[in-house]
């Protein structure tokens, strides 16, 4: 029987909070470099919602068209993470992360590039820690740059026929003086969500121990 | 660490409200925990200056959470930077306490953990407030907002969420929180480049929440707190629509509270202005029955002799005389009918009201009606089909509807439109003029023709006020049905437009045991009477005396007569007096008829009572109508409406 | 003779970045940049290089199998593989080829390390 969803328990949720907090704190530490301003991350939640849901989430908090870093990754489970943020604020952190120096030109030519390293930053810092966390390898892909709009960026069509999850993490990253903040959504398929359970299990096994 | 310092950082910590410290040598694998965290955890003193093992650390911590915690020093252990949980502690004495744990890593030059430091903060006594402040939240639907100057974000509460129907989040964009604002309100969360932040943050906002569309008012309050160059704002929300609707609905009412002033003092100027009226209607009543009644003794007399004169004498040989006579029978006749309608306007006229339809009543009007009004005004007569019954007389409403039909053909005088209508009306506010609430037959009668000025309208009713020439009308047609339908206790209202017409409705309240009680025709008729029967006949005017006991005994009765009451009575304590009816006047000087009657009927209880009277209100009527027992015989009466009483109830049988 | 330092990355912001930290801590060294591994082996072929600094996450090919032929002709060559992918498993294949491991995003502080390192090994080997 192929099951439509995949639940977490209470300790398996945790278990996945504190790695992606792991995570998450060496991104934010990574772009506290990168910035050299104050940067927060917001304690994540985590949820598994389906695609068109998480569309949604995202559309609800956000009107304008948006901006994304995509990097797929394989190994023991695969998928494709998303870093997004509204497009409005892609120059600001292009700002933000090049520093003043630039000339608008160069800021324009560098607005890509920025957003690339930034998503390659952030995005390897979590999967990165997720798989030593599950003593486990991915690989990854260069990342990528996308434009539109929620459902475009969850590949939501018409047809209705995604069937994809997505571990939803609610990060919002704030930069301090600067109007940025973003999401991280992770778009997994059941058998790879299953895979990332057990391990998750596995984890918790050896962390816990008898107490659990 | 030496002794001395160790017992500085102590004390340090316990003023902080640290309720122990740990050091957790990663590389080691060993704990060293102070002497507060031994205590709590409820160790020998000693543990505290050795090295201990680092599953010490979990030891007192309840089992529940433990897992958790197990899993959050894993991500320690693993390059986590910061440890920041809260979880409960077993302490010695039995007691669960809650602790907050703060822990950092401190990495080496790889970026890899060596050790993991930290504080265990007692926070029950918070977490209970928490739990208060958080019950107290959604009980009292406030959400919670802190935002933190130059951040895109601000943490809120879920009850903040739900409050402008959003997903709930810990954090949401400032640029989502101020979406839901209608347009124009000023923002709820300051936006870069948005004005800088007031003093306080109370104000309230318009919003459309999120899910539901809904539009609320959402108050804010809170503070501003000034940090270095920047700013925290913490505050509150919570929704105020209902107090924002009451305070329009006041301010409505504030607005609009002139114009029902002026509306209220114009009702109350119409309702003084109706009792001004009715005062003066009644004087006017009061005057004209008083003239009435004495008119109708007057007429008795006239009328009496004329008809004894003419019954008596052989006019065959005299036309001249016979038709003088009769003219001068015809000119008492008028001025007898003249005082009817005198005292049916002053509301002293006697009543037989009757269960009636008055949908029958007007139907039976109808060839009269056709008769009285001329070919060029087209009658309609329109009444609803299940028209709720009356209790009124059928002939004095017949008389109304009459002067009301034609009083709109004299206002039509070439031609035009007749409507009488019965309807069916439930009047649930009061009319102006004094119609109470209730169920009412309404009997309209609405012509087309040239209408009245406010001024007339206004006078219309008064007594021998007329708009027709002088000597075409008597001015008492509307005053007699306004007093008749007073008298029925009933309402009268008159809308007319100059060039337009005039429409009077009566209001005849509904009789809610709809018993329909037709009404018994009696055709007078003079019948003998015989002379074993004896009638006792008491009145104060001679004249009227005489001419009642002349006719009674032309009839053949046995005939005595008293000038009073006690005369009347002393008459009837003799042996040598049989009577079988008193005939008595109801209005005499010290006693009244009814009282003579009642005193009679107690010497002799087969004795019938018919009472005489100009009107009856004084002593007679109960709440304007006739005792149903009580027969009474109207001056000014005739030979032959005298001998029909009279016989009628002669002829009763108990 | 001053240092040359190849910078190898795809992304020209990340070469950017890295040459301003090697301009931080090292003034006097001089800087060559590749934006691919084909692009590296030419700078390489073509003139002295004496510490190289590569990106693993790279399209074609990536920078621990750029790193590994580079070591075949310069043994001694100090190399460092920078990047944002902190795995383990990436830790020790750059270690196993004799690579340092230098995180992203490069900062003079990160950088610091290695390049005192290869600057010592530098003039140990004139020496």
């Amino acid at each position: 029987m192929i099951r439509d969803s995949v639940t977490l328990g209470e300790l398996e949720r945790d278990a996945l909070t504190e790695i992606v907090n792991i995570g998450v704190g060496r991104a934010a530490s990574s772009l506290r470099k990168m910035i050299g301003d104050q940067v927060t991350l917001s304690v994540p939640a985590i949820d598994i919602v389906s695609q068109r849901r998480a569309a949604r989430l995202i559309s609800e908090r956000e009107a304008a068209e948006l901006v994304a870093v995509r990097q797929d990754f394989d190994g023991a489970f695969a998928g494709r993470a998303l870093l997004i943020f509204p497009e409005s604020n892609s120059l600001e952190l292009v700002r933000a992360v090049t520093g003043e120096s630039l000339s608008a030109e160069d800021l324009a030519e560098m607005e890509r590039e920025a957003l690339t390293e930034t998503g390659n930053v952030i995005l390897n810092s979590c999967l990165a820690t997720i798989a030593n966390m599950l003593k486990r390898s991915l690989a990854m892909t260069i990342p990528e740059v996308l434009h539109g709009n929620s459902a475009a960026l969850f590949e939501i069509d018409d047809a209705g026929d995604e069937d994809g999850l997505v571990l939803f993490l609610y990060i919002d990253f704030a930069v301090r003086k600067r109007d940025i903040r973003g999401y991280i959504a992770m778009i997994m398929d059941i058998p790879s969500l299953e895979k990332l359970k057990e391990l998750l299990d596995e984890f918790i096994a050896r962390v816990v121990g008898d107490d659990g | 660490m030496a002794e001395a310092g160790a017992e500085q950082v102590r004390s340090i910590l316990a003023a902080a409200g640290a309720s122990g410290s740990w050091d957790w040598n990663i590389a080691a694998d060993a704990l060293r925990i102070d002497s507060r965290f031994a205590e709590l955890y409820g160790l020998e003193p000693e543990a505290a200056t050795r090295d201990l093992p680092t599953a010490t650390f979990f030891a007192a911590i309840h089992p529940a959470d433990r897992p958790r915690i197990r899993i959050a020093v894993a991500g320690m252990l693993a390059g986590a930077e910061r440890f920041s949980k809260e979880f409960r502690v077993l302490a010695p004495d039995g007691s669960t306490l809650w602790m907050h744990g703060r822990g950092q890593a401190h990495l080496d030059e790889n970026d890899a953990p060596v050790r993991f430091t930290g504080l265990l903060i007692d926070v029950t006594e918070r977490k209970r407030t928490e739990e208060r402040l958080r019950i107290a939240q959604s009980a009292g639907g406030v959400g919670t907002f802190e935002y933190s100057d130059g951040f895109a974000t601000a943490t809120v509460s879920s009850e903040f969420c739900q409050l402008l129907g959003l997903h709930p989040a810990a954090v949401l964009p400032v640029r989502t929180i101020n979406s839901v604002l209608c347009d124009g309100e000023p923002l709820l969360l300051p936006q870069p480049g948005s004005d800088a932040i007031g003093d306080t943050l109370e104000a309230v906002f318009r919003i459309v929440r999120n899910d539901d569309g809904s539009h609320r008012w959402i108050a804010r309050r809170g503070e501003v707190v000034r940090e270095g160059s920047g700013y925290r704002l913490i505050g509150v929300i919570y929704d105020v629509t209902a107090a924002k609707e009451q305070e329009a609905k006041l301010r409505e009412l504030a607005d609009t509270l002139e114009m029902r002033v002026q509306q209220e003092v114009a009702e109350r100027r119409e309702a003084e202005e109706a009792l001004r009226q009715a005062q003066k209607m009644e004087a006017v009543g009061q005057l004209t029955g008083g003239i009435a009644h004495d008119f109708n003794n007057l007429l008795t007399v006239i009328i009496g002799n004329i008809d004894t004169v003419v019954r008596r004498m052989d006019m065959d040989h005299d036309p001249r005389m016979r038709r003088s006579l009769e003219n001068a029978l015809k000119g008492a006749e008028r001025a007898a009918s003249l005082t009817q309608r005198l005292l049916a306007f002053s509301r002293r006229q006697p009543l037989e009201p009757k269960t009636i339809d008055i949908a029958r009543v007007l139907t039976g009007m109808s060839d009269l009606l056709t008769r009285s009004i001329t070919e060029t005004i087209a009658i309609r007569i329109d009444t609803d089909a299940e028209l709720w019954k009356v209790e009124v007389d059928p002939h004095q409403l017949e008389n109304a509807v009459l002067n009301l039909a034609v009083n709109a053909r004299d206002a039509m005088p070439s031609g035009g439109g007749l409507t009488i209508e019965a309807r069916n009306v439930e009047v649930r506010d009061a009319l102006p003029g004094g119609c109470l609430p209730g169920a009412y037959v309404v009997v309209s009668v609405i012509d087309s023709g040239t209408g009245m000025s406010p001024e007339t309208v206004a006078k219309v009713f008064d007594p021998f006020f007329t708009t027709k020439e002088v000597g075409k009308g008597t001015g008492l047609g509307l005053s007699m049905v306004y007093g008749f339908v007073k008298q029925s206790g009933g309402h009268i209202t008159i809308d007319s437009t100059e060039g337009h017409g005039t429409a009077v409705r009566l209001y005849l309240a509904r009789k809610q045991q709809d018993v329909l009680l037709e009404a018994e025709e009696r055709r007078p008729s003079a019948r003998m009477g015989n002379a074993d029967e004896t009638i006792l006949v008491v009145e104060d005017d001679d004249d009227v005396r005489a001419y009642t006991v002349g006719i009674l005994r032309e009839l053949g009765y046995q005939v005595v007569e008293a000038q009073d009451g006690d005369g009347a009575l002393r008459l009837l304590g003799g042996h040598d007096v049989g009577a079988t009816l008193l005939l008595t006047d109801v209005v005499m000087p010290r006693m009244s008829g009814p009282e003579l009657a009642s005193r009679a009927r107690a010497l002799h209880p087969e004795l019938r009572v018919l009472f005489t009277s100009g009107y009856t209100r004084d002593a007679i009527m109960r709440d304007d109508r006739l005792d149903p027992d009580v027969d009474l015989l109207s001056k000014p009466f005739t030979y032959a409406t005298l001998a029909a009483k009279v016989r009628e109830l002669l002829d009763r049988g108990h | 003779m001053p240092v040359t330092v190849l910078i190898v990355d795809d992304s020209k912001l990340a070469r950017i970045v890295a040459g301003k930290a090697l301009a931080e801590l090292q003034p006097e060294w001089q800087k060559a940049e590749a934006g691919s591994a084909a692009q590296a082996h030419e700078v390489v072929a073509a003139q002295p290089v004496d510490v190289c600094l590569i990106d693993f996450n790279m399209a074609e090919k990536d920078g621990l199998e750029l790193a590994g032929e580079l070591r075949a002709l310069r043994p001694d060559m100090p190399i460092a593989i920078i990047t944002a992918n902190i795995q383990d498993e990436i830790i020790a294949r750059a270690r196993a080829i004799g690579a340092a491991f230098v995180p992203k995003p490069v900062s003079a502080d990160s950088l610091e390390a290695f390049l005192s390192g290869a600057a010592l090994r530098l003039r140990s080997a004139k020496a």
